[in-house]
């Protein structure tokens, strides 16, 4: 997949139209590597291993990220783990990339970067040349030229991410990109070692598989309004009574 | 005036409500080491700050949020604290709130948030890191605390804001009403609420964008790494995880006998089956929840689906104290009625603890015949009548009609008012209810319901020692959950492992002992001269003293005069106390409390 040029694969225009039976689709995928994850945990829990500090092979970086909504608890260690990733250890929630936000103090939605194949982000930067690319080896977003970015200025590759992932700098005003931490994503690390007596929300892979296409298209609130209803499923009354 | 290195930001907003004034106020790295933070740099602060003798309702009181050196940290599960003089028992007042708010004042910059005087109508603070505002709530005064989270968001056009909120209850300075956190999260214990609601203050959205300063933040991580690993593997903790403290129901009914029921009569409660955490599990709970950085996720959030009047009711338990109270002490068996009493708790913003023990009392008292149905506007509560218990927890929130009015007072005062042999049945310790454990059936907790500074409060310590670990823990800003048992077998020795690298001081063990018996000792010292409380007032009510519990696993246990004097006397022994329970003078200053000496010894 890697090896298509992220040019080729437009951005279907149905996808909006499309998104009910897609979304279906994407979660029955989901599902199976839900459970394969499940069984297959038994090593020790990834926050407590040392770090190595070698940087991986080219074969063994992660390119996408997943998430499973209805598991998440709210817990934040995926933020946590993020700004101590990107910030020297410092904890500081407000500059991870990652985030999660809650809902009517009863959802919380996970945001991830999807790694789009057609990086919305990429083509709505409006500054010539660009001040975005997408890395074609590690499928991250990056600056080319610190200096062309417009910072606070412009708003261009925020309004274009479908997920809402993207969030500023509260001091620089730059977006802030998923790094995949180098191939490693420090949030599935931190998901899955505080989850490991209910489910990992956050996971990683290296192949895409049309997934993130579909699912990026939900917009935090919208998943939980998903999730609300899956879960709590509120009456024609609404939810209290 | 020393600067603190790290883990501190020495940084105090003081709030004047009054004329919309604020100040920020340095604090000494001093006294930070020596009250830690939260409970302890609370009681300091308080009795520096608060002339003796303040009515707890006037605008001269005050009140204080509160964080720990670890809030905002890699260390899991930190709270928030807050502290002022409490209207319901008029001694030290403090309450711990989980959720993610206590991270987010620190990581805006602030250790102590102060309020003083009163403001001239109800406003909400919104604090954005250095920026204050006090924002107009007239249209939320006297709305519910759901409603309250969900317009201040609104308002100000960011739902990243983490927000503390006084319902219905608080407004009417209710002397038990609570702070919520997230909707269902609460600041339950000592009437907070009450306090805010005297300063027309509705609520508090915070939110903040910087990270808390460390002198070594490696080593730090690396200890807050073992102390997040020990939370999350403690064998005890496998079943919190899995049925929150709704689980323990069952376990305090069929093996500790301590199950509280129907106003502490009995601790045996067959149909907890039908209210407690597998009832619940199976029926009603659909995720869980945890504050941040914590393994535990010990909330659980459900939604009603068994049909009939409370069907799509959502709502967050039943925890062990909650359920146990809003639940077998009221002697319910609908899990539909029981779960919307709770929910409605939260919603008005009461203390499910007191409000359990308001409505068993009440109910005992009119079977005894000490009230008529008039003194309750006609209402007839009995056991296991949940609509009945509904109506009096809405009258109890607006204080409205005489039930109302009468029930707001909390089991103390309305026992003073009926007079006669009523005092037999009120459940307090110093003021305040007890929670779920009936200390006769599990010994230990007398001490933290009849010793413990708070009165009647089950988050002090079951033992002088564990007392004191707690006040450290509670001055910390940690949940009981991760740094209580967890911790057991590392302690004092995985908090100076992360204390010292994040502040650069040299704690040891021995300070660490030290430091914890100066907080209680002046928390004690701010209530002996507020409240003139001594070795009389450290005791259990009359009815666990001399009713032997009729049935269950503990049947024939009572909590005799022999295991109060024991309890007393191995206090204050290991405090330093006199047998009257006044800390002595030598202790007082062994402990650098000598401003308080002349409160404290007069005669």
């Amino acid at each position: 997949m890697s090896e298509r040029k992220p040019d080729d694969l437009e951005r279907p225009e149905t996808v909006n139209s499309s998104r009910r039976c897609f979304l279906k689709r994407s979660a029955q995928i989901a599902g199976g590597i839900a459970i394969a994850s499940i069984q297959s945990v038994a090593s020790p829990p990834a926050i407590l291993a040392a770090d190595p500090k070698a940087p991986l092979k080219p074969e063994d970086r992660m390119k996408y990220l997943f998430v499973q909504r209805e598991h998440c608890t709210g817990c934040r260690s995926c933020e946590y783990a993020c700004s101590q990733y990107h910030e020297k250890g410092a904890v500081r929630p407000a500059v991870a990339r990652v985030h999660v936000k809650r809902f009517h103090g009863v959802v919380d939605v996970p945001v991830i970067c999807w790694h789009c194949e057609d990086s919305p982000c990429v083509k709505a930067c409006p500054t010539n040349p660009k001040a975005i690319a997408k890395d074609k080896d590690t499928n991250v977003i990056k600056y080319i030229d610190d200096k062309t970015c417009l910072g606070a200025k412009c708003n261009k590759c925020i309004e274009a991410c479908p997920a809402q992932f993207l969030r500023r700098h509260p001091e620089t005003g730059w977006p802030m990109f998923c790094d995949l931490c180098d191939g490693d994503p420090e949030c599935v690390k931190a998901c899955k070692a505080q989850a490991e007596d209910t489910a990992a929300v956050i996971r990683t892979n290296k192949a895409g598989f049309g997934v993130n296409l579909a699912y990026r298209e939900v917009t935090p609130k919208e998943a939980a309004k998903a999730l609300h209803t899956s879960l709590f499923y509120p009456n024609k009354d609404g939810e209290r009574r | 005036m020393a600067e603190p290195k790290g883990g501190y930001f020495g940084k105090m907003l003081e709030i004047d409500l009054t004329s919309g004034k604020t100040q920020v106020r340095s604090l000494d790295e001093g006294i930070l080491r020596d009250y830690i933070g939260g409970e302890g740099l609370g009681a300091y602060l308080l009795y520096k700050e608060l002339p003796a003798k303040t009515d707890p309702l006037s605008p001269q009181n005050i009140f204080m949020f509160l964080t720990g050196p670890f809030n905002g940290t890699a260390c899991p599960s930190t709270r928030l604290n807050v502290s002022f003089k409490s209207p319901h028992t008029g001694i030290y007042g403090h309450s711990q709130v989980g959720g993610p708010i206590g991270n987010e004042f620190k990581w805006a910059g602030w250790d102590v948030v102060m309020l003083k005087g009163k403001s001239p109508k109800p406003v909400y603070i919104a604090i954005t890191n250095d920026k204050v505002e006090l924002r107009d709530a007239a249209p939320i005064w006297g709305k519910d605390t759901y409603e309250t989270e969900e317009f201040m968001k609104k308002d100000l056009k960011d739902d990243e804001y983490k927000t503390m909120v006084i319902g219905p209850a608080g407004e009417r300075m209710v002397y038990y009403s609570c702070i919520i956190v997230d909707r269902f999260r609460a600041a339950g214990r000592s009437g907070g609420g009450a306090v805010l609601g005297s300063k027309n203050v509705k609520g508090i959205a915070v939110k903040g964008t910087k990270s808390v300063p460390m002198v070594n933040v490696e080593a730090f991580n690396k200890a807050a790494k073992e102390a997040w690993q020990l939370a999350s593997t403690v064998e005890a903790w496998q079943g919190i995880k899995r049925w929150g403290t709704g689980g323990l129901m069952e376990f305090a009914n069929y093996v500790s006998g301590s199950l509280v029921t129907k106003n502490y009569q009995t601790t045996w409660y067959p149909d907890v089956t039908m209210i407690g955490g597998e009832e619940a599990s199976r029926t009603f709970w659909k995720r869980h929840v945890s504050c941040p950085g914590c393994p535990v996720h010990c909330m659980k959030l459900g939604v009603i689906r068994t049909g009939g009047k409370y069907d799509g009711l959502i709502a967050e338990g039943p925890e062990y104290e909650t359920g146990v109270l809003m639940g077998s002490n009221l002697g319910l068996t609908e899990f539909d009625e029981y779960m919307k009493g709770i929910e409605t708790c939260d919603a008005l913003g009461l203390d499910t603890i007191s409000t359990g023990n308001v409505l068993g009392f009440t109910t005992e008292v009119l079977e005894k015949g000490l009230i008529t149905p008039a003194d309750l506007d006609g209402l007839k509560p009995t056991w296991g009548d949940g609509e009945t218990y509904l109506k009096l927890v809405n009258k109890i929130a607006l204080k409205e009609g005489k039930a109302g009015e009468f029930l707001s007072l909390g089991v103390k005062r309305m026992a003073d008012k009926i007079g006669k042999d009523a005092h037999k049945y009120a459940i307090h310790v110093k003021g305040q209810e007890l929670a779920a454990h009936d200390p006769r059936g599990f010994k230990p907790r007398g001490y933290s319901y009849a010793m413990g500074q708070l009165g009647g409060c089950h988050h002090e310590g079951n033992s002088p020692e564990g007392q004191a670990l707690w006040a450290y823990l509670s001055s910390m800003v940690m949940c009981s959950f991760v740094a209580g048992v967890p911790w057991t077998k590392r302690n004092p020795g995985i908090v100076c492992d992360m204390l010292n690298p994040m502040t650069g001081w040299d704690t040891t063990p021995e300070e660490y002992w030290t430091t914890a018996k100066r907080i209680i000792t002046v928390m004690r010292a701010f209530n002996i001269r507020e409240g003139g409380v001594s070795r009389k007032d450290d005791i259990l009510p009359v009815r666990l003293r001399t009713e032997p519990l009729p049935e269950g696993p503990m049947k024939g246990a009572v909590y005799s005069d022999e295991d109060t004097k024991k309890m007393q006397d191995s206090y204050y022994a290991y405090y330093g106390w006199d047998d009257n329970g006044i800390p002595t003078e030598e202790t007082l200053k062994k402990l650098k409390l000598d401003f308080t000496v002349a409160d404290v010894r007069k005669k």
